[in-house]
């Protein structure tokens, strides 16, 4: 069927709309950072900086904190992917592959953990770690965070799961692999896109919390990447250019992460929707 | 019926297919991969619930220093403070801000997505790009978009002749709750219109073709055949993505902290404060309870009333 010139106009325009609505806000804080201070300020905003200016880059790793606060987010959010990829792979196999009696309850339970407001648990949480000597670790970042992070996983790879043929466990049993070796060696390697998506969740949840990181660590050298941030964005006087580039850096990570497996975590969604 | 018995696999209730390893071995490692979610669960989620009731009934100011039991009393307190019903009146604003903003858009954005050619195919994984930066980024980006003196929506308004001096989004109290809602928006929409574009992909397109031979407009397929078929995933959307918007802290905190005015403190920006800035733990501890029980009564009629028919869930 042929598309009529207005029809195909509309989608054009359409799509314009949403590339500047989506795309636009990021790409002018990126190219932003990369002016120079009085061109930051002017006027007449340009969409492209008329000289190339680094200034706010050296300035951010030279006189802050900068690296000490990525290698702690990126060290609690590698923590985070792992451990919640491990527990909630295994969850789900439990649950949508051996099916074992009570899953449904566990499928409720993880649905109603949905409703617990996060920042609700704070204090509670706060004072369960604190009486435990959690306080000011890295470690109670990572605990909080895959807890928080799981539920969400475990209802994302019911998808993948049920994407891999049942009969392929069947097949597995019949050859007298029991249920870990299923696991292992047939249903993994299938699930790789899955547990790509999981992985990314966690790793984006992690690296991009704020509420508990601000409560939960004190000592400046513990500090995360948005908690650092917070410092430079709360200064009397705010250095946007600094800001900006600290931003900028902070949206590389994920914007990786999401290159590559972001596809898979897009069929993730798709497939839980019809759940 | 048939269906699910076909699915069970190997170790599924249907077990007993006389296979190499005894019956009970399969459902005991399944119990051991489940414990690990079951125990964090429990822990980190279900337990500091049951330990906010207790804390709710205490007059605990600092966590750690001594305190007494002083029964209901924080309840009557949180009751009676008015900050506590602006916190609730305030979260429900945003609620509706994000629920028509974000509603609007997304579905705007699954029928765009559900194009078939190559750019709509592409925008399927960018458009997930505001949801993936972290929120502080978010912040930033939209403190400077919307900065009175330099922000170039400010910039573009005044030089189109449509405001004479400069917004002030963030920085007046009439403003900040909707400049947040706009940002906390741009964050999120992306996530709900993926879910309702997958939804949307699975109806057979045969529906549509006998639509068109029975001379349905677009309005109209839309209105009898696109809602009706994704009615189960707008169910569950939006009881999760309320509950979610309801308990979004970090934006407001980063960007407003519930000022200017008290103009954006929310539900939970006040509950942060109390705990941590006024600390009466325990009056937040029955503010978070009776919230909760709050979220939980509404969910639950919810889910009575509007729950599709012949779904399991």
């Amino acid at each position: 069927m042929s598309v009529s010139i207005v029809e195909r106009l509309a989608r054009w325009v359409a799509l314009l709309v949403l590339a500047v609505v989506v795309l636009g806000p990021i790409y002018w804080i990126v190219v932003s950072s990369f002016k120079n201070p009085h061109e930051i300020i002017s006027t007449e905003p340009s969409l492209w900086p008329s000289a190339l200016y680094l200034g706010h880059y050296e300035k951010l790793f030279a006189s802050t904190p900068y690296v000490t606060y990525l290698t702690n987010s990126t060290l609690i959010a590698a923590m985070t992917m792992v451990v919640t990829v491990a527990v909630s792979v295994s969850a789900s196999f439990a649950m949508y592959r051996l099916r074992v009696r009570g899953a449904s309850a566990i499928g409720t339970l993880v649905l109603l953990s949905y409703l617990i407001p996060g920042t609700l648990l704070l204090v509670p949480i706060y004072s369960s770690f604190a009486s435990v000597g959690l306080i000011d670790t890295p470690a109670a970042l990572v605990i909080v965070n895959v807890a928080f992070a799981s539920p969400f996983c475990v209802w994302l790879l019911r998808g993948f799961f049920d994407s891999i043929p049942i009969e392929l466990d069947d097949a597995a049993a019949v050859d007298g692999a029991g249920p870990l070796a299923t696991l292992w060696r047939v249903n993994l390697p299938l699930l790789a896109p899955g547990i790509g998506t999981v992985g990314l969740y966690a790793f984006i949840f992690s690296w991009t919390e704020v509420v508990f990181a601000s409560q939960l660590i004190l000592s400046d050298q513990r500090k995360t990447l948005p908690i650092g941030l917070t410092a430079i964005m709360g200064q009397y006087n705010i250095d946007w250019g600094l800001l900006m580039a600290g931003a900028s850096l902070t949206m590389v990570p994920g914007a990786i992460l999401f290159a590559a497996v972001g596809r898979y975590f897009v069929r993730g969604l798709t497939a839980g929707a019809v759940q | 019926m048939l269906l699910r018995r076909k699915r069970l696999g190997p170790y599924g209730y249907a077990r007993g297919l006389g296979l190499s390893w005894n019956r009970s071995y399969p459902t005991l490692i399944g119990y051991a991969l489940l414990a690990p979610l079951a125990v964090w669960i429990a822990l980190i989620l279900v337990y500091p619930v049951f330990n906010t009731v207790y804390l709710s009934l205490t007059n605990t100011r600092i966590i750690g220093a001594p305190s007494g039991f002083i029964g209901l009393t924080n309840y009557q307190t949180v009751i009676a403070s008015p900050e506590f019903w602006r916190g609730l009146l305030l979260s429900l604003a945003w609620l509706v801000g994000n629920g028509i903003v974000q509603t609007i858009a997304a579905f705007a954005t699954a029928l765009l997505l559900r194009q078939s050619w190559r750019f709509a195919r592409q925008a399927r994984i960018w458009v997930l790009l505001p949801w993936v930066i972290p929120t502080v980024a978010v912040a930033v980006i939209w403190q400077w978009m919307l900065n009175s003196n330099y922000g170039i929506i400010s910039h573009g308004l005044q030089a189109s002749g449509v405001i004479s001096s400069p917004l002030n989004v963030f920085g007046s109290p009439a403003g900040a709750l909707l400049g947040l809602i706009v940002t906390n928006s741009w964050h999120w929409f992306a996530l709900p219109a993926v879910v309702i574009f997958g939804a949307m992909q699975t109806i057979p397109s045969a529906l549509y073709d006998a639509a068109k031979v029975d001379g349905a407009g677009p309005i109209a397929q839309f209105r009898y055949i696109t809602l009706p078929m994704i009615a189960r995933t707008l169910f569950v959307l939006e009881l999760v993505g309320n509950l979610w918007t309801f308990n979004v802290l970090d934006i407001i905190f980063l960007i407003t902290r519930g000022g200017p005015a008290d103009a954006s403190l929310t539900m939970p920006v006040e509950l942060y404060y109390t705990a941590f800035k006024a600390w009466r733990i325990g009056e937040a501890a029955a503010m978070t309870i009776v919230v909760l029980g709050l979220l939980a009564a509404v969910s639950f009629l919810y889910v009575r009333r509007f729950a599709p028919r012949g779904t399991g869930a």
